[in-house]
């Protein structure tokens, strides 16, 4: 199915380029396109919470303790008695109620968006980057042997299947728990680890498009040119396999704040004072009786985007794929 | 189509199997379905599993549970709180004292002091109706000797809080000595016989008796190894005859001193050594009584006899080192720590232990030769549930007959029909405390009014719903100790600016407090991870904000809060909260010998006349005596107000209203009683007479 | 043929030794000396320390501790810092407890999978389609706990009946039937939960092979000689598509640990992933290590296995392989 992809950016100007083509399918699948919109809002939300969350005084205020008003159900309206004035919600609403300390759950999931976004983004950026790393060199010098001295012990493409294996072998999940809670849980750790715990998708994806394009003509004429290997597959091998990491890119965003999520159900997600849906979720489960929207409202809007970066993804990855594109 | 109908029909199948098992298992309401057995079977869940079924070992509350069901100890609290016997039927408290003969002086007659003319001249005072002499009902006389010892002495070099020792071997000549056995333990025998002898105890000098090499013996040393006079309290236990551990051997006498022992040898790593280290020796005296020695006045001491009793013919040297060498351990390096025993315990109490799943469960069997007969419930399952919210679901579902509520679901549970519930008021105290080296905090004025601006009330009223109560002093409220005069001080900021300003801090122009310059600028600290303290943190950073006050607040992690912060007295305050005993002794907290690094007085609260009075109440026996002075100590500290004290917390447990007490009556019939709490809201007082009904047979709470 | 077994059995023992080595060096991720690991235990004793010290042998080289590691835990003679016990029969254990979960959800998993992708493909971009889409990838995008949560709360509170455990706790003495439903009905829940990740995995790939199917030549042809749509389908396209699923049983394998964790937790279910995750509270690393260990040798069987099944079913993968 690949080399039917690189015939296809041959042909003359007048054709639609393959990704062109693969965007038009993607369009015409409504489902998937809620899907990049739930993703396109959360990006707004997050970037958004970022703005109006952080700073000394932030218009919304996720920190702000108010013990008159905890457990405020959603949409009530602050207790103007008990709580100073210059602690009241600037909206004049507890949009999302109030938490266990009286916090504004819709400030706290403002802010949290933020965190968990980039929890989801930079793990997968970390994850990506050494997908690509890895799977170019195995794709590209994977017939070239590695040993120590004379002694040729195995392949570059064997060394790097072999880690990809491995890698595969573990439990990841209780794996990221293992190195998290020996490193103890960070921001930073938890993005690395999950990081570096899911490029193996990645790297597989690159290693076989790679093979799969290094032998085309537009390579062989690279070569030819006398362009120098890295520069081969950073210019040309990687863009043409862009497509496949895209897709898992955006599943494992998804991903990534799941795992972030469990993590901070077992006591090793990220530690206070970051707020993330998966953390609120977990702190909100104790009061699930008596206050559920502490559960309900994290749960579901991490349903909610991680659904979207789902049926993004998948529908991606349909629209990239020929064989079934042809039969919308 | 035969794969399109396997397609359909496998997952109904499957579904169908799987969800009707539903019909077959137990509810709330029918929880014997299939087993009667279930009624006469308790189950309680833990959030931690059990780590040392010994109970000299163990520190932590899921290992005491379980220790308290298989171990009896020698006494233990009634319903009231005063002391009970259990495994001692009866106990006699009395003092021996002693006073060394000082050959040197004379007596007021100007006679030269010897031993049995000092006895004479006593008994003479005491045949006069000498008030001094009043409790004594013998004076013998201990003749001296020699001994050599080990002493440590600073040796040159090291830092002040890491001296360089040295040991020096000194020879010392033990005077003879009067012992004066007393009926009451007296902790100002020797000052009033002191007077009759006209000073004679003041005059003696120790280092006379201590002989070394090198003149390094200074006279504190020397009173430590010969001290004029000495005050040994001593406790005579009458043991219960024909108690039987779980494998059928008699508890004596033996038990008792083995178990002592059990915590004074140092491999053991013992948490229970500072309770037991006053003890000087436990001596037992024939089969059925013991008589424990106190080194000093340490009234406290004595509610530590509540603790287990360990089986001697199972742990000593003896079976330990047969239980190393079958484990192929080295003998001489095997402990009582080491022992299998500590999975498996043996104890004389009303369960025997019968299995231990690590992270499971713990089951226990009821011991049918219990001295008290055996408890109604055969079995006590101790299951461990890591997670609140199921552990709350499994009390909802009839597997766990017990449930302690959150605060925040006391409301919604109390009156359930379903369960019955008990309020009880903790022992433990929240509180803030000033660092009292850091000039700021000097003033009692400022302290007073920190305090007076922070809002408890609100705090108790939307933080705990409503359950903690106001404190006043460093006493459980439930005790004779707390004095309920002390009345607590309102919430004031306005007085609290007030007070502010009588200590000199006005506001500036700012609208911060300052005072020669110097703004009113301090960090409150506690450790993270207590949602309760982080609450009180923001509450009074807020309400000291608003007088003017800059606060930095900070929350750290228990290790370093605890090892970098509080042992090592570098904080301005702190949020903290201290779990406190039964007993009088607030020495270790409040006196001014502990406000050294790693001592607990992190404070540096001083006080001369506390410190009297906490020194008087560790060594007073009598309990009214003891209950004036608590008293008066806790006047004086909420005075002084080194802490502003904030609550105590009230608990609520639930139970399953099917859980009751039965008794027997004459003729046997069963009569069903409510279960009562005792004085501090413990329900477990009567646990081996409750039992299971299968439907509620009591309807009041 | 034979070469290619030893070339894989070859690759699979390599794996197998850089599984063995990143399972040991992971607990030396902590920065500074191992034997303080873990400064924020105030309990962490000089006892504790000189335990630790023996365990790992630390007073060794590296490679030495790495060796003597592997050798204490196949002799037995490794054993757990919590309680003393010997770490193998611990873990195989607690592996049998697991074990009805994995099946049941196994079984689920087959059972709903097929019928919905299939269905899903069959009736491409219709309405049902695109809902069982929703719902089925809906049902990985909860978070696992959240939605534990939600339904063991209904069932408690809607019937007040137990579904914490292996079975109704502290209900002994009963006969064997009444024995095998209060466990059945104890792992309903944790395996429909367990289960849900793996239906809507499992029925997309379905789904998409089918669909690869479906417009394949062959099944043209099928239906151009005039056979009826369910036969077309459901004898020639799914026999032919979904052979090679038979391999993925084996790859279900790793779910036994991973994904148990926190399912495991939650209905306080003695099996492998809790005592996982305990053991990671308590800092127990010999079962960690361990459990890491045998998860991922445990994964490398099933590879193995699913590469010999496929080879088995699948000729054409012979050919490739051996080239």
């Amino acid at each position: 199915m690949a080399s039917q992809g690189v015939t296809e950016t041959q042909l003359p100007k007048e054709h639609l380029s393959p990704s062109r083509l693969a965007w038009r399918a993607f369009l015409r699948n409504r489902t998937a396109v809620a899907g990049m919109l739930a993703c396109a809002v959360f990006f707004l939300v997050a970037v958004l919470g970022l703005v109006v969350t952080k700073g000394d005084n932030p218009v919304l205020d996720p920190r702000q303790v108010r013990l008159a008003d905890k457990f405020r159900p959603p949409l009530s309206s602050p207790n103007r008695e008990a709580v100073p004035a210059e602690d009241l919600p600037r909206l004049g609403i507890y949009l999302l109620g109030t938490d266990d300390l009286g916090r504004d759950v819709f400030a706290r999931m403002l802010e949290g968006a933020f965190v968990s976004f980039s929890v989801g983004f930079v793990a997968v950026g970390i994850a990506v980057a050494i997908g690509i790393i890895l799977g170019g060199i195995a794709g590209y010098y994977g017939r070239v042997r590695i040993g120590v001295g004379a002694l040729r012990l195995m392949s570059v493409d064997t060394l790097i299947t072999g880690l990809i294996d491995v890698f595969l072998s573990f439990p990841s999940f209780f794996l990221i728990l293992t190195v998290v809670a020996v490193l103890k849980p960070s921001i930073w750790n938890i993005m690395i680890v999950i990081g570096l715990t899911s490029w193996t998708g990645t790297a597989r994806f690159v290693r076989a498009e790679i093979l799969a394009l290094r032998e085309q003509d537009f390579i062989q004429a690279a070569h030819a040119l006398g362009v120098s290997g890295p520069r081969v597959i950073l210019r040309h091998l990687i863009p043409n396999a862009m497509a496949p990491v895209l897709v898992s890119a955006t599943l494992g965003i998804a991903g990534a704040i799941l795992t972030e999520s469990a993590l901070s159900f077992l006591g090793f997600g990220v530690p206070p004072p970051d707020a993330t849906w998966g953390n609120i979720l977990s702190d909100g489960k104790n009061f699930l009786f008596d206050a559920s929207w502490l559960t309900i409202i994290p749960g579901t809007a991490i349903l909610i985007v991680v659904l979207g970066f789902y049926i993004f993804g998948e529908g991606l990855r349909e629209a990239f794929n020929p064989k079934l594109r042809q039969q919308v | 189509m035969r794969v399109k109908q396997t397609l359909i029909l496998a997952p109904t199948l499957v579904s169908l199997f799987l969800l009707q098992s539903y019909f077959w298992v137990p509810t709330f309401e029918d929880q014997v379905k299939g087993d009667p057995g279930r009624l006469i079977r308790y189950i309680e869940t833990s959030i931690g599993d059990a780590s040392i079924l010994n109970p000299t070992l163990a520190a932590d509350s899921a290992s005491a549970a379980i220790n308290g069901l298989v171990f009896d100890g020698l006494i233990d609290r009634d319903l009231d709180l005063s002391f009970r016997g259990r495994l001692a039927e009866s106990w006699d408290i009395f003092e021996e004292a002693y006073l060394v003969v000082d050959e040197t002086q004379r007596l007021p007659d100007g006679s030269a002091v010897t031993a049995d003319r000092l006895v004479r001249h006593l008994e003479r005072a005491r045949a006069a109706g000498n008030p001094a002499l009043r409790l004594v009902e013998k004076i013998e006389i201990v003749p001296g000797g020699s001994r050599v010892e080990q002493i440590e002495v600073a040796a040159p070099g090291g830092t002040p809080s890491k001296p360089h020792k040295r040991k020096v071997q000194v020879t010392v000549h033990q005077p003879p000595r009067l012992k004066f056995t007393q009926r009451e333990v007296d902790q100002d025998f020797f000052i009033k016989l002191n007077r009759l002898l006209g000073g004679y105890a003041d005059r003696i000098d120790p280092t006379r008796f201590v002989e070394a090499v090198e003149p390094v013996v200074t006279p504190e040393k020397a009173a430590a190894l010969v001290p004029p006079t000495e005050h040994n309290p001593v406790v005579l236990f009458q043991l219960r005859k024909g108690v039987l551990f779980h494998d059928g051997h008699e508890f004596d006498s033996r038990d008792v001193q083995f178990t002592y022992e059990v915590i004074t040898v140092p491999e053991n790593l013992s948490p229970r050594v500072p309770d037991f280290e006053p003890v000087k020796a436990v001596k037992p005296l024939g089969r059925y009584t013991v008589k424990i020695i106190y080194k000093r006045l340490f009234e406290p001491g004595f509610q530590s006899w509540g603790m287990g009793i360990l089986p001697e013919h199972l742990l000593n040297r003896q079976r330990l080192s047969e239980e190393a060498i079958r484990l192929g351990r080295d003998p001489n390096n095997f402990s009582v720590r080491d022992s299998g025993f500590n999975r498996a315990p043996i104890g004389t109490g009303p369960f025997r232990f019968s299995e231990w799943k690590t992270d499971q469960y713990i089951r226990l069997t009821r011991f049918e030769d219990y001295w008290e007969g055996a408890p109604n419930l055969h079995q006590y399952l101790f299951r461990i549930i890591p997670d609140p919210l199921t552990a709350e679901l499994t009390f909802y579902a009839g597997t766990s007959d017990a449930y302690g509520a959150q605060p925040h679901q006391v409301e919604r549970l109390k009156d359930d029909p379903r369960f019955q519930s008990f309020s009880r008021l903790g022992l433990g105290y929240s509180y803030i405390g000033y660092n009292m080296r850091r000039p700021i905090f000097q003033d009692v004025r400022v302290r007073r009014a920190l305090g007076m601006a922070i809002n408890i009330q609100e705090i108790i009223d939307y933080v705990l719903y409503g359950q903690a109560e106001r404190t006043t002093g460093p006493y459980p409220k439930q005790t004779d100790f707390y004095n309920p005069a002390v009345k607590s001080f309102p919430y004031d900021p306005e007085g609290a600016l007030r007070l502010l300003a009588e200590a000199g801090w006005t506001r500036n122009a700012d609208g911060w407090l300052e005072k020669d310059g110097q703004p009113l600028a301090f960090t409150l600290i506690t450790n993270a991870g207590n949602e309760i303290r982080k609450a009180v943190m923001v509450v009074a950073q807020n309400a000291w904000r608003r007088l003017g006050i800059k606060v930095e607040t900070l929350s750290m992690e228990w290790a370093v809060f605890i090892n970098e912060r509080v042992d090592k007295g570098d904080f301005d305050a702190l949020i903290l909260g201290w779990a406190m005993g039964l007993d009088a002794d607030l020495y270790q907290i409040f006196h001014s010998s502990q406000t050294g690094h790693f001592q607990l007085n992190f404070v540096g609260y001083k006080n001369p006349r506390s410190d009297a009075l906490m020194v008087r109440i560790r060594q007073e026996y009598n309990h009214e005596r003891q209950v004036a002075m608590a008293r008066d100590l806790h006047r004086l500290i909420a005075q002084d107000q080194p802490y502003t004290f904030l609550f105590v917390r009230k608990s609520v447990m639930l139970l399953d209203r099917k859980v009751v007490r039965m008794v027997r009556d004459g003729d046997d019939t069963p009569r069903y009683l409510p279960i009562v709490p005792d004085k501090l809201g413990g329900i477990t007082f009567h646990f081996n007479q409750w039992l299971k009904t299968a439907q509620p047979v009591l309807t009041a709470n | 043929m034979l070469s290619v077994l030893l070339q894989i059995g070859w690759k699979k023992l390599w794996t197998l030794f850089f599984i063995s080595v990143i399972s040991f060096g992971v607990i030396r991720l902590a920065p500074g000396e191992p034997s303080q690991i873990d400064p924020l235990n105030p309990r962490f004793t000089p006892e504790v320390l000189e335990r630790y010290r023996k365990a790992f042998d630390l007073d060794k080289p590296l490679y030495e501790q790495y060796r003597l590691f592997y050798w204490k835990l196949f002799t037995g003679e490794l054993r757990s810092f919590k309680d003393s016990q010997p770490v193998l029969p611990k873990l195989v254990e607690r592996m049998w407890n697991s074990l009805p979960l994995f099946i049941v959800g196994t079984i689920l998993v087959w059972c709903y999978a097929f019928p919905l992708g299939v269905a899903s493909a069959v009736r491409r971009n219709s309405f049902f389609d695109k809902i069982t889409t929703v719902i089925v990838f809906a049902l990985i995008s909860v978070p696992g706990f959240y939605l534990a949560y939600l339904l063991i709360i209904f069932v408690v509170q809607t019937f007040h009946v137990d579904v914490i455990g292996l079975r109704t706790f502290g209900r002994e003495g009963i006969g064997g039937f009444l024995n095998l439903m209060d466990r059945t009905w104890h792992v309903v829940l944790p395996s429909v939960l367990g289960a849900t990740a793996g239906i809507a995995i499992l029925s997309r790939y379905v789904r998409s092979q089918m669909l690869e199917v479906i417009n394949s030549d062959y099944v043209r042809t099928a239906r151009a000689k005039g056979l009826d749509e369910d036969t077309v389908l459901y004898k020639h396209a799914l026999r032919n598509g979904l052979l090679p699923f038979v391999t993925m049983i084996a790859l279900l394998i790793p779910g036994l640990v991973g994904g148990s964790v926190i399912i495991e937790t939650i209905f306080a279910w003695p099996g492998i992933g809790r005592l996982g995750y305990e053991a990671i509270l308590s800092r127990d690393y010999p079962i960690v290590i361990s459990l890491n260990f045998f998860a991922a040798t445990l994964t490398l069987l099933g590879t193995l296995l699913s590469d010999l099944l496929y080879m088995v079913v699948d000729p054409r993968i012979r050919l490739e392989k051996a080239e």
